[in-house]
């Protein structure tokens, strides 16, 4: 082999949700340079779109907060947002990563005063809120925002109001000629951990979501029931804004479904547990029903179960719903057979949530990598490589066992810069 | 030490200006502080601004740089300066964007901040790292099972030195009894070979791994970077140096002897998982009753678990384990007949395609709850489906799916005394309890003691909070289990496998890699004196004075990790590298002679009393001192949210709730504040808190404090503690006006005027 | 399909019947799959109008319960709407199954005497004989399989149904249409019958 000179100990994460900054933090607290790239306008991925984490129900910022704290200003670490990887040559211990900006036409200037937002007439829909609201065209992606840097949406690119956003700001943070642009890093190792989407409501198509009021998927009504949310915390229903008290949880929306996603997403019980919850939390009489076929609480997240299950408000029927039909005064009516009882159903909610599972998020697969049919990245089991899979890239986790997964990540790729520094030693 | 320079830079940028007089805070700088440096910026985090910081630091004007500008959690990295010490006063997001601008109070609470970030600055000092002692960067791992071995040889590969010990004469755990394991391949569909041999003679050729087998572990001093470790081998006791220690003690199964309502012991064909496991090892399914063929067998999963009688966790494995020899069983002999007796079948993620597996190769899957089993083989269960009670008849053979119970203390050898695990060290906490969100209806607590043997402990810890690691009520290790699952109460000392949680194999190898990393990291950070997780890099620590000390031993029982010893003569010892910064103890200490370089109770003090007490009766002034990590966040939050707060209110960040000694309240009470909040983490079962007891802890104390607020003649309303997520930003304008209406209630506070 | 006689089970869950099942009925083998979630049973326009419904039925079938399942009306209610087929997360092929089940419940004569077996013979025998449906004959068949009586009453109380539908030109009034090369399909279904006869007889 020539061209040893490239050998680089330097480990590229791609993706920063949850597993990716755990994997970027626990790589630089151990001593490794990091590139981290995410490819939307912040780090936080999905966890930052979630209320609360179950079972202990506390705020996923919380320890977001702490990752920041820990990322901040760390000498070892580089954040690329917006950024994506377009591909990838070599082999460990000397990857060349192309990496691919799309340009956020605010630059390391702004200081996130808001001023440009105040100077947008266009509103978009809110990304962060799955577009349930809307923001300014000039947007912080959310409080929690790392960095914390605004966004301006392509839309007004172009038009008089983008110059006049420009000239709002005081700094020069506004650069409206950005363009996408490509830059290319010698890594040693890289760590996908490309993490998930929700899977698409509307392709249930007997559920009706998008075509009957007031079914909305799980990852909503987190949104709905957090603070930054669209209605501030309180559970209304989109249509008409009637607080949501009778309300059912159809789980397997998708999962354990040939015609959707095979798979168990495992997560999808555990939430409606949760969300459960959160309405006996903030309605003292709220009445739910949980449409299950297997309540999948493993291990010692069994007692939240437990907890739920105790409560004479909340109902589980043991039962895949059939359809969903829009009822009278906007209340969705869900049809199905009780697996237990053999009754037919038809029952009538202020609100129907569907447990939509967890889609690996398409990403770039270099041929080194093995993708299983549903496009989860299979383990290494020879650690061979320089690539590894951390968190949902490498199939259905919770917030937890993403958290080991990239921790795991972080030392085979040390290992692979390590080993691919003797693969250059022997060539 | 290089004298304190202090540079104080404003900046007017994001609404400051506009705010409030630039001017008015130079004055304060200048004429009250007698700062000599003082520098003004209408864009300070901008390219001029940082160069002009790092220009003053490098030309040695300035070594204590104070920023006035935003929050201390933005713009971190462009302010840091080489060889600066950075203060923060947040001028924008808690006075600029939660004030009227122009406004008298505006100004007040701005020059408060102001006053506040050089009174730190003048009670700080760069820390100096702690670099004594020996070092080993050698990892004991303990426990060679799946785990142990994947942990040794990952950190092997890795290029660290291991030490492996094994209690018993053979290494590879339960692992070496599966005749196959689950699927990790796509299409994840049939039992894969177990490997375990192959990962066995890895770890054995590996020059770098010692293999201790019969050997255990009696002793364990020190911390990170230094412990001391003794073992028994034979008669041999060999101490060694040990850097970091990945534990994994593994499981064992349920006992079954417990589960005669299962029909455990009613006919010797009524076996485990393991027995059964055994016979499909040695390919010879046969009833050990009468020696005949076991070709009808019903599966009985969840025996044990998910039952509040015995085991109240979901052992995780279970059906994955059942649905595998179901296969095996189905694949031997076609003509079998395999039942599968479930009361809510578990098959996560892409293990779902296993289920469909089993459920292609004839495996009768039957949800339902089992009553009784005879000793005549027959299952007598309701029939969940079939909606009636029915008797599953002719078997051959019931296998009972036990489950998995966490090896959290070792089994006493010869003549030792088993020492059970003391109540203390049994955390509350557990993932038991939740929120309050089914308020009727009690948390069920799991048995704890019928879980956790008594037994030796596994490291036997010579730390002044006992020997045995902490666990979790349902008898697993303790740890931040959601968002930092690796995080143990003991620094340096990470577990892994099912030691944590229920795990399958490939689960627990993961599991193992990812504890040797955290072992890796460990040792690396001891190495340079820097701290572990959260406050990592900190190279900060407790410094006791010991000539003032007076041995009240509060400092080492409220350290939430076990940091501080005490000598034989009952002084404290602090152990750096197990401690974790928090500052807990010097908010134990009723003489204050705990203190870190840069954060100690005369700073916090200093910076409390810092803030002019006016002494009108419309102008009550509230201390909140704030959680860095969660409160002072939630401050920010209704900051960028534009949120109009309270004028009324100091907050001051400390670095967790734990931290604040009762000195500090009585300070801020004598020099006249009206109230304090203490703004902490949620406590108790579903704690919050980073530094696990910090929250609570302040909570502790401050019930005392009634006395101290009595003797200066002071409503009980005076000192409050509020618990406040990260979250509650939007809640915080409200917390604060209430409280605010308190005050005014009880009116000002007599001391006005006296500090 | 080969044709032994369905086993029944001597128990609960003796495997018998269900593994007949699984080999012998078109689609069978994917019962095995089912996980019992009620999307089929739920899915069903008819439900109501069936004892079991697809889903229990797949449980009768596993727990060996031959009698209660050939007798079942479930089979013969089903419309082949395959609304359930289409929506089944495990893509059992339920209407398939129900067919098949049908035959069988014909052959060992387990057939109830229900209207919608009526209606289906007659339907059968119009297919045969014409290659087509024609709306009278099937009709005419399968109100006189209830007797001349019934038969006559329940043709003038269709009467008016049946002249709106002339008006309509849904149905016509002149001789029975044979389909293009019914006299083909004749001999296909005549070669299927003989194929399946053979089979049952080599069991």
């Amino acid at each position: 082999m020539v061209g040893q000179a490239a050998q680089s100990q330097t480990i590229l994460v791609v993706g920063g949700g949850i597993a990716g900054i755990t994997a970027a933090v626990e790589a630089a607290e151990t001593g490794y340079e990091v590139v981290l790239v995410e490819q939307g306008p912040s780090l936080g991925g999905r966890v930052a779109q979630l209320n609360r984490y179950f079972p202990k129900l506390c705020h996923p910022t919380c320890g977001l907060e702490i990752h920041y704290q820990r990322l901040r200003g760390h000498p070892k670490i580089k954040v690329f947002t917006l950024a994506t990887v377009a591909a990838v040559a070599g082999a460990r211990g000397r990857y060349r990563v192309t990496v691919a900006t799309s340009p956020r036409y605010v630059n390391a200037r702004c200081t996130a005063c808001g001023d440009c937002a105040r100077a947008s007439t266009t509103r978009v829909p809110n990304a962060f809120n799955y577009g349930l609201d809307t923001v300014p065209a000039a947007y912080l992606p959310h409080p929690m925002a790392y960095p914390m840097r605004y966004v301006l949406a392509p839309e007004v690119i172009g038009t008089p109001e983008a110059e006049a956003i420009r000239a709002a700001c005081k700094y020069g943070a506004i650069d409206l000629d950005e363009e996408p642009a490509t830059f290319e890093i010698v890594v040693g190792a890289i760590i996908w951990a490309t993490g998930w989407k929700p899977y698409a409501g509307e392709k249930l198509e007997s559920y009706g979501y998008g075509r009957i009021a007031n079914v909305i998927t799980n990852v909503e009504m987190e949104r709905l029931a957090a603070p930054g949310g669209p209605t501030q915390g309180r559970i209304l229903r989109p249509s008409d804004g009637k607080e949501a008290k009778r309300v059912a949880f159809l789980q397997c929306a998708g999962s354990r479904d040939y015609n959707h996603l095979p798979y168990c997403s495992r997560i999808c019980c555990l939430a409606s547990l949760k969300h459960a919850a959160y309405l006996r939390e903030q309605y003292a009489d709220a009445w739910i029903d949980i449409y299950y076929i297997d309540i999948r609480a493993h291990d010692k997240l069994e007692s939240f179960y437990r907890r739920i299950k105790a409560d004479p408000q909340v109902r589980f029927v043991k039962s895949k719903p059939a359809s969903i039909t829009a009822g009278d005064r906007g209340d969705p009516v869900v049809h199905g057979e009780d697996t237990l009882t053999r009754e037919l159903y038809d029952c009538a909610y202020d609100l129907v949530v569907l447990a939509t599972g967890m889609e690996p998020s398409a990403a770039l697969a270099p041929a080194e990598l093995t993708v299983d049919e549903y496009g989860f990245i299979v383990a290494d089991l020879h650690d061979s490589g320089g690539m590894f899979a951390a968190g949902v890239a490498a199939g259905p986790l919770d917030v937890s066992m993403s958290v080991q997964s990239a921790t795991a990540a972080v030392l085979k790729a040390i290992q692979a810069v390590s080993a691919g520094e003797a693969d250059a030693g022997q060539a | 030490m290089q004298a304190k320079k202090a540079g104080v830079y404003l900046c007017g940028g994001c609404g400051i200006a506009e705010a409030v007089s630039l001017d008015a805070l130079e004055a304060v700088a200048v004429k009250e502080f007698k700062v000599a440096h003082c520098r003004r910026h209408e864009f300070l985090c901008g390219e001029d601004g940082v160069r002009a910081i790092r220009g003053d630091v490098a030309a040695g004007t300035v070594n204590q740089v104070v920023v006035a500008a935003c929050s201390p959690r933005v713009n971190a990295d462009r302010f840091q300066a080489e060889g600066a010490q950075v203060f923060r006063a947040n001028l924008r997001e808690q006075v600029a964007w939660t004030q009227p601008p122009g406004a008298e109070n505006t100004a007040i609470l701005a020059a408060d901040y102001l006053r506040i970030a050089i009174a730190e600055a003048q009670k700080s000092s760069p820390p100096t790292a702690h670099h004594e002692g020996p070092h080993s960067a050698r990892i004991l791992v303990v426990g060679a099972g799946i785990s142990g071995l994947t942990a040794a040889r990952a950190a092997a590969r890795a290029g660290y030195h291991v030490l492996l010990v094994e209690q018993s004469g053979e290494i590879g755990g339960h692992a070496r009894r599966w005749s196959k394991r689950m699927p990790q391949k796509p299409p994840y569909q049939a039992p894969q070979d177990n490997d375990i041999d192959r990962l066995i003679a890895m770890v054995e050729a590996d020059p770098r791994i010692e293999v201790r087998r019969n050997c255990r572990v009696v002793k364990t001093a020190g911390g990170p970077g230094q412990f001391t470790v003794t073992l028994r081998q034979d008669a041999d006791e060999p101490e060694c140096l040990i850097g970091a220690i990945v534990l994994a003690t593994g499981w064992r199964p349920y006992d079954p002897e417990k589960l005669g309502h299962l029909g455990y012991g009613a006919s010797p064909d009524v076996v485990t998982s393991l027995a059964l496991e055994d016979m499909l090892a040695a390919r010879s399914l046969k009833r050990k009753s009468d020696g005949r063929p076991a070709r009808t067998i019903a599966f009985v999963q969840c025996a044990g678990s998910r039952d509040p009688n015995h085991l109240p966790y979901c052992s995780s494995v279970c059906c994955g384990v059942s649905i595998k020899q179901a296969l095996q069983i189905r694949e031997a002999d076609p003509d079998s007949s395999v039942y599968v007796i479930y009361e809510e079948l578990r098959t996560p993620g892409v293990a779902e395609e296993f289920y469909r597996a089993a459920q292609r190769a004839g495996v009768i899957f039957i949800k339902g709850g089992v009553k009784r089993v005879g000793a005549d083989l027959t299952v007598t269960m309701d029939d969940a489906l079939l909606g009636e009670e029915i008797a599953l008849a002719g078997l051959d053979l019931i296998v009972l799916a036990t489950g998995m119970v966490p090896n959290a203390a070792g089994i006493a050898g010869a003549g030792e005394e088993p020492s059970p695990l003391p109540e203390a060290d049994i955390d509350p906490l557990a993932p038991i309890a939740v929120a309050g969100c089914t308020g009727a209806v009690p948390a069920p607590r799991p048995p704890a003691t019928q879980i956790i043997v008594a037994g030796t402990p596994l490291l036997n810890l010579q730390y002044r909070q006992g020997p045995h690691l902490p666990i979790l009520a349902d008898g697993f290790a303790d740890s931040h289990f959601i968002c930092f699952p690796y995080e143990t109460r003991r620094s340096g000392i990470y577990t892994c496998g099912p030691l944590r949680r229920p795990m399958d194999m490939a689960e627990a190898a993961e599991d193992a890699t990812g504890a040797a990393l955290k072992a890796i990291q460990a040792i690396r950070n001891a190495a340079e004196g820097r701290g572990l997780h959260p406050r990592a890099g900190d190279l900060s620590y407790p410094k006791i004075g010991l000539n003032t000390c007076t041995k009240c031993r509060r400092c080492t029982v409220e350290c939430p990790f076990g940091a501080i010893d005490e000598t034989p003569d009952g002084f404290p010892i602090v152990n750096p590298t197990r401690c974790r910064r928090c500052g807990t103890c010097m908010g134990a200490c009723p003489v204050r002679t705990i203190s870190f370089d840069n954060y100690s109770v005369e700073m916090l003090t200093a910076m409390i009393k810092a803030v002019e007490i006016p002494e009108e009766d419309d102008k009550p002034r509230v201390l909140v001192l704030a959680c860095q990590s969660d409160a002072y966040p939630a401050f920010d939050m209704a900051g960028i949210a534009r949120s109009p707060m309270n004028a009324f209110v100091r907050t001051i960040a400390v670095r967790c709730l734990g931290s604040v000694n009762l000195l500090c309240i009585s300070e801020a009470l004598s020099c006249g504040y009206d109230g304090i909040l203490l703004m902490g983490c949620k406590s108790g079962d579903d704690y919050q808190c980073h530094f696990v007891k910090g929250s609570a802890i302040a909570q502790e104390r401050l019930s005392k404090v009634g006395e101290t607020l009595k003797s200066m003649a002071l409503e009980s309303e005076r000192v409050q503690s509020v618990e406040v997520s990260i979250a509650d930003g939007g809640r915080l304008p409200k917390i604060l006006d209430d409280y605010l209406a308190v005050i005014e209630r009880i009116g000002p506070s007599p001391l006005k005027g006296f500090g | 399909m080969s044709a032994a006689i369905a086993p029944a089970g001597g128990s609960k869950y003796d495997l018998s019947f269900a593994r007949w099942v699984y080999q012998n009925i078109d689609g069978g083998d994917r019962i095995s799959l089912c996980m019992q979630c009620g999307m089929c049973s739920g899915s069903c326009p008819i439900g109501t109008a069936m004892d079991h419904g697809p889903r229990k039925l797949f449980m009768l079938i596993r727990a060996g319960m031959k009698e209660a399942v050939l007798t079942s009306d479930t089979i013969w209610n089903c419309t082949q709407c395959y609304n359930c087929v289409v929506r089944c997360p495990r893509q059992i092929p339920v209407t398939n199954i129900l067919q098949g089940l049908a035959t069988v419940a014909v052959r060992e004569g387990y057939a109830p005497q229900q209207p919608t077996a009526k209606f289906s013979k007659a339907f059968w025998l119009s297919v045969k004989r014409f290659g087509r449906t024609d709306e009278r004959l099937v009709t005419a068949l399968y109100y006189f399989s209830y007797g001349l009586k019934e038969g006559v009453r329940r043709g003038l109380d269709n009467l008016p149904i049946a002249w709106r539908m002339v008006k309509a030109k849904r149905m016509h009034l002149g001789l029975p249409h044979r389909a293009k090369g019914a006299a083909d399909l004749r001999a296909i279904i005549a070669k299927a019958e003989e194929i399946e006869a053979r089979e049952r007889a080599e069991g």
